[in-house]
């Protein structure tokens, strides 16, 4: 990865919060009713290509593992809205062999109101040997 | 309708919530969440970058907590944070337990504040995939 890419926004992708999808994600986790909350991860995997594909941060994602998230939500999602996903990278460092890159997504309504924020850490864990 | 904030006390427990992991629901859960990664599908990959076999996705893991949360509170609106560090991987076949515990309230919001955990034996030891994850939920 490249230290430099760190502060990159990158263009906003939209996202449909498909019913049919969050049932079927529902049904991965047994749930009866209404989205759940880490089915935002859908709309981060909307935006993500952007970020896998930027030559500039030059991110290995077949090192890559998940370190953490966070949703931070300021109301709930609702099935078949259509929301905005707006990327930005928020740090990068480097450990050992170890890099850590933070990815901030702020996901908005069609009023352009914040419906959620994620943060996610991942690893690009160093070559073996 | 949430759980009521009312009858919410302090260190009270959620019910723990165990399942096996399988490759069917892992594929499932890469296909509805979207993440394709195969580390997550493929061994061979899997070996060649340093695990054993294939590990569930972070939020495979996360999403059972989740999941153990919006059943206590009654209500996935009623999810207003989440959060998670993953500390372990998760192989298949394995069997994770959820569980967690009321940290703190807030009658103002009529919030509770939640430490939730992702647990599973292995080797006859206790890993923790998540040790301290925590959710937020506003009830009724």
């Amino acid at each position: 990865m490249n230290p430099a890419a760190e502060g990159t926004v990158y263009p906003d992708v939209t996202f449909v919060v498909d019913p049919v999808r969050v049932a079927a994600f529902r049904q991965v986790f047994g749930a009866a009713a209404g989205v759940p909350p880490t089915f935002v991860t859908a709309a981060e995997f909307a935006a993500f290509p952007q970020v896998l594909g930027d030559v500039n941060l030059a991110l290995d994602f077949s090192r890559v593992v998940h370190g953490s998230q966070d949703y931070d939500f300021a109301r709930p999602i609702r099935e078949g809205e259509t929301l905005t996903v707006r990327a930005r990278i928020d740090s990068i460092r480097t450990k050992s062999t170890n890099g850590f890159l933070a990815i901030v997504m702020e996901l908005l309504d069609a009023d352009g109101e914040l419906v959620c924020t994620a943060r996610s850490q991942m690893i690009e864990r160093g070559a073996a040997g | 309708m949430s759980r009521s904030f009312d009858a919410v006390e302090i260190g009270q427990e959620l019910p723990v919530a165990s399942r096996t992991v399988t490759a069917v629901d892992v594929k499932a859960y890469a296909d509805a969440g979207g993440d394709q990664n195969p580390l997550h599908q493929d061994d061979a990959f899997a070996r060649s970058v340093g695990f054993p076999g294939v590990i569930a996705h972070g939020m495979f893991t996360m999403g059972h907590m989740a999941s153990a949360v919006v059943a206590w509170a009654g209500d996935a609106a009623a999810v207003t944070r989440i959060s998670a560090q993953f500390r372990a991987p998760v192989f298949m076949g394995e069997v994770i337990e959820a569980g967690g515990r009321v940290k703190a309230l807030d009658p103002g919001t009529r919030s509770v504040t939640l430490e939730t955990w992702v647990r599973l034996r292995r080797d006859g030891a206790v890993e923790w995939p998540i040790k301290k994850g925590e959710a937020v939920v506003r009830l009724s």
